[in-house]
């Protein structure tokens, strides 16, 4: 029983595999397909399920490369919700293959899992790599040539992480996270140490497609399917930050390797991101752009190593993975320009309402769960005495809700193309997607309301790294 | 005189009034919150097939607000006159791992800021009858403003006031974006900018306290009443006149007031001079002359500055505007600049003063611009090279804009005399110059003012300009509701009584309720050197 908490590692890619392979063996019918992203969504639920009744249990797996404690619970539940939403919300008429859309989600999500369940640095590279190959299929389907860009590019990122982590294995003399951990008291920053980390800053703010490392990250997810942008701007991204906490957990008695270069990170990410969702007309950049500032609030709550910080990090990398990885999914295929937008509010009310809702929160406006996260890390980056970093936060965030709001406009003010009233131009209305943008309206929304348990459990989460 | 002797005194004990007591709620702040929001939302989901039920959607805002005023207006009746603390509290744990909690209530101030913004519901509604496109929208945005406006003024955890204080601005942006006039890009980017900034600067300054009283809880009983260093006052301080600033409007940070309340449909303008910008003097009374008493006495001088400036440069843009809707966004800034000029004279009588003026001037400035804004209407123009003479064919509006322009003034018979009055009388001594620069700034408005009833009201009809037609019914209730409201207060400001006897009749008079919760504000400043907050 007691890998029973590794169940639902094991319902996730067990449904992923099958759905692969039945399509491919046509071992189902065609008429049955349409069930197949309530049946996975569904699929999903149950995994959830078990992880939230029995993922309470702290306990490490395969000799310590696996840990289950608190902050695996928070991380898995948030990705775990992410996939079941995002599954059921996609226009699956705008995606490119059913099979292998319903499948590469799963696997990502198993990618993040596994990293933030990792107990050492293999476990933590494997699963970031994982959730980033799923996003370079899914990306390839539709554009080999960004495919083979983002490859590229993620190679260079696997490369700069790995040389980083074994430049940390060779200089803590462990890959265990808690026995590094334990082993950094005890020494002084070098330059020795100071190298590997800046290495592995850069190559999880590729993955993250942080600014100013964004620049093959976007381009890729821009051209990408739905579900492929949500995938890459969501679910990698949320692999990238959680090895990212998961690491600051490990060098926190060290911090002064590592927050020089995070904070210049998250500044250009925050300030920046917010600027360029101004500037940008396509909503699919304006949200890429929103969720590349808002992955740099995540790491100014790195900044400050404490637990306060990396707690409000992890609360704001559940909303953000929800809005990121969704958004783009319930915007379907009306991801042409502004002018695809026009109108959505009459036409399609509840996509619109979930599309405004993940615009508003990855802008940070209340009383969304983006709000809240980042007045969480906004209250550690203030503790911690990091009043520059908050300012220029807050500026980006400022930027941000402009650019909302010009999405919002749109949306809700100006009035239907023609060729969007014929349906052309907008996302397919199916029962699942309905409720799947209802379903996704409702989290966003109550995520501030039902805060305190989620804060409480993010908290712990921090508590489970060794934060004090 | 009269009144003056009756605003110096600490509040006694009101008699109760008769019906207080029949109704009880400890949801009563939390109501005037979710109701206008649950209401927004059955907006939003109900079917309205090619626009059949605009005008249910319209009668369930109008019913909302009419039950929120009432509820508001028990609260008010039961309301302790004699408890200098928060009343009707609400206290929930919330985001517990860093101090937040869900904590609402009221003193004297914040009950009368909760009434004046349950009449401006009523009206703004009133005033957005004639809205016909995208009634949905419009109507689902105007009670979520409401809505923000209501938990910001009854927050008394500082994650709530942020919180509540920011919503107001995404509805407010869309409602200009999407219903208002010629320039409303202009005015809608430049109330984000402005408003995003004060919102910044809040959380900033909230931040701050926050961090400097040991980062654990966000409550404004233990944050604003923190012993904390003199220079962390004055940091908080400057951030929170930089919040203020923004929101009331204050020179130089009145940049989006011109084109929004020129431009911004009428029902939105007068939600925003009633009530959203009236959240800017009630924070600067709540986190600077409340709470930071060193900052304040030290900060006093440039915030008078600030009133001063706002007030002769109001007067000045209003002199030489050549838009009515402009001139009328310039003379409704007057009365902030007023509220803030009480606020940095630190005297008990001045803040009384100030308090009040946040009921008066909200009404004033809600009037000015409302008016100014259905004249430009009905008479098809906003040019004041086109409209003339207009006295003869619009009785009623040309009334209205009288009462709305000597209501800016502080004209005796209207709640703003007496604010005014006592911010004077009460400004005289710690701020002579800043006093005396507010009173002439006062007498330019009336130059201002007496200009633009010769040109619009009284000059030589022009045959050229487009026809006229005076204020609807609806219209004429709307800005009657407000024009009443400044008499009501102006005529009766402790309340009607039976005649030969003390028991007040329904009202108990705003200066006895507001009079509690000022008092305890005002109470550093009796001593003439209040001695600064020991260092921690």
């Amino acid at each position: 029983m007691k890998y029973f908490v590794l169940a639902p590692e094991a319902i996730i890619v067990a449904t992923a595999v099958v759905l692969l392979v039945a399509t491919r063996l046509a071992w189902i019918r065609p008429a049955a397909r349409r069930y197949l992203p309530a049946i996975s969504a569904l699929a999903v639920l149950v995994a959830l399920g078990v992880e939230l009744w029995a993922g309470a249990t702290v306990s490490t797996y395969f000799g310590g490369g696996l840990v289950q404690d608190r902050f695996a619970l928070f991380a898995k539940a948030a990705v775990l919700v992410t996939a079941a939403i995002a599954l059921a919300v996609v226009d699956w008429t705008a995606e490119d293959s059913m099979s292998i859309g319903l499948a590469m989600p799963l696997f990502a999500a198993f990618g993040v899992m596994v990293a933030a369940s990792a107990g050492d640095l293999v476990a933590l590279w494997a699963g970031l790599e994982l959730a980033a190959a799923a996003g370079v299929v899914m990306v390839s389907l539709r554009r080999p040539d960004l495919g083979l860009r983002l490859l590229v590019t993620g190679g260079v990122a696997s490369a700069l992480l790995l040389i980083g982590l074994a430049f940390l294995y060779a200089s803590a003399g462990t890959s265990d996270l808690t026995a590094m951990r334990d082993v950094l008291f005890s020494r002084v920053p070098t330059i020795a140490l100071a190298i590997p980390v800046f290495l592995l800053v850069s190559g999880l703010a590729l993955r993250a497609t942080l600014a100013p490392f964004h620049l093959a990250g976007l381009p890729a997810s821009l051209g990408a399917s739905p579900l492929g942008a949500g995938l890459l701007l969501g679910l990698v991204a949320a692999a990238a930050a959680t090895v990212a906490i998961k690491l600051a957990g490990a060098l926190t008695p060290i911090p002064s390797v590592y927050s020089t270069y995070l904070e210049v990170v998250a500044a250009v990410a925050m300030v920046g991101g917010g600027a360029a969702a101004l500037a940008v007309r396509s909503p699919r950049a304006r949200l890429a752009y929103l969720a590349a500032g808002q992955i740099g609030w995540v790491a100014a709550g790195l900044v400050t190593h404490y637990r306060s910080g990396l707690g409000g990090s992890l609360f704001l990398l559940g909303a953000f993975v929800v809005a990121a990885t969704c958004g783009p999914a319930v915007m379907g295929r009306a991801d042409g320009g502004e002018a695809a937008l026009a109108g959505m509010g009459v036409l399609r009310p509840a996509r619109a309402a979930g599309l405004a809702l993940a615009m508003l929160s990855l802008a940070g406006a209340p009383p969304l769960a983006g709000f809240f996260g980042e007045f969480a890390v906004g209250a550690a980056l203030a503790q911690s005495g990091h009043f520059g970093l908050l300012t220029l936060g807050l500026l980006g965030s400022l930027l941000s809700l402009a650019a909302a709001v010009r999405t919002l406009r749109l949306i809700y003010i100006h009035s239907p193309l023609e060729e969007a009233r014929r349906g052309s131009a907008l996302p397919v209305l199916t029962r699942l997607s309905t409720l799947g943008a209802v379903v996704f309206c409702g989290v966003i929304g109550g995520y501030g309301l039902f805060s305190n348990p989620i804060l409480g459990l993010a908290d712990q989460g921090a508590e489970a790294l060794g934060l004090r | 005189m009269i009144a003056l002797s009756i605003f110096a005194a600490s509040p006694t004990p009101v008699p109760t009034v008769p019906g207080a007591g029949i109704f009880s709620s400890p949801l009563l702040l939390s109501l005037s919150i979710w109701v206008p929001v649950v209401a927004a939302i059955a907006i939003a989901t109900m079917p309205n097939p090619r626009g059949r039920y605009d005008v249910l959607m319209k009668q369930i805002a109008f019913f909302t607000n009419l039950g929120i005023l009432f509820v508001l207006f028990i609260a008010y009746n039961q309301f302790s006159s004699f408890l200098p603390t928060a009343q009707y509290e609400e206290k929930v744990p919330w985001l517990a791992a860093i101090g937040v909690s869900y904590h609402l209530g009221v003193d004297g101030p914040g009950m009368i800021m909760l009434i004046l913004s349950g009449l401006i519901g009523i009206v703004s509604v009133l005033a957005s009858l004639g809205v016909r496109e995208r009634v949905r929208s419009y109507f689902c945005l105007l009670l979520l403003t409401q809505a923000a406006v209501n938990g910001a003024i009854v927050a008394r955890d500082m994650f709530v006031l942020v919180l509540f204080w920011a919503a107001a601005v995404i509805p407010i942006a869309i409602l200009i974006l999407g219903w208002g006039g010629p320039r409303r890009n202009a005015a809608a980017w430049r109330l984000v900018g402005y408003w995003g900034l004060g919102t910044a600067a809040l959380v900033i300054g909230t931040l701050v306290l926050y961090s400097a009283t040991g980062a654990t809880s966000f409550d404004s009983d233990v944050l604003l009443k923190a012993a904390v260093s003199p220079r962390i006052q004055l940091v908080v301080a400057l951030a929170m006149i930089v919040a203020a600033a923004t929101r009331l409007p204050l020179f130089p940070l009145h940049g989006w007031a011109r084109d929004v309340y020129a431009d911004a449909p009428i029902g939105v303008t007068v939600v925003v001079a009633g009530t959203a910008s009236r959240l800017g003097a009630y924070l600067l009374l709540r986190t600077v002359v409340a709470a930071e008493p060193s900052a304040a006495h030290l900060l006093a001088p440039l915030v008078a500055a600030l009133a001063v400036l706002t007030v002769v440069y109001a007067a000045l843009a209003a002199l030489r505007a050549i838009d009515l809707r402009q001139a009328a966004g310039y003379l409704s800034m007057i009365p902030g600049g007023v509220t803030v000029l009480g606020l940095a004279a630190l005297s008990p009588l001045a803040i009384t003063g100030a308090v009040l003026s946040l009921y008066s001037g909200g009404l004033a400035a809600a009037l000015i611009v409302g008016v100014c804004a259905t004249l430009a209407d009905r008479a098809q123009s906003r040019s004041l090279s086109v409209l003339s003479g207009l006295a003869a064919r619009m009785p009623n509006l040309t009334w209205l804009m009288i009462i709305g322009g000597f209501a800016v003034l502080g004209v005796p018979l209207l709640a703003t005399y007496l604010s005014g009055v006592m911010t004077f009388f009460g400004s005289f001594k710690n701020q002579p110059v800043g006093a005396f620069a507010v009173a002439a700034g006062l007498a330019l408005a009336g130059v201002a003012l007496a200009s633009l009833f010769r040109r619009v009201l009284f000059g030589a009809p022009n045959p050229d300009a487009p026809g006229v037609s005076d204020a609807s019914l609806g219209e004429t209730w709307f800005l009657g509701l407000l024009a009443g409201a400044l008499l009501w207060v102006g005529v009766f400001p402790s309340g009607p009584k039976l005649p030969g006897t003390d028991t007040p009749l329904f009202d108990p008079g705003l200066i006895n309720v507001m009079g509690a919760g000022v008092s305890e504000i005002a109470s550093p400043y009796t001593l003439p050197n209040p001695s600064p907050s020991p260092s921690p």
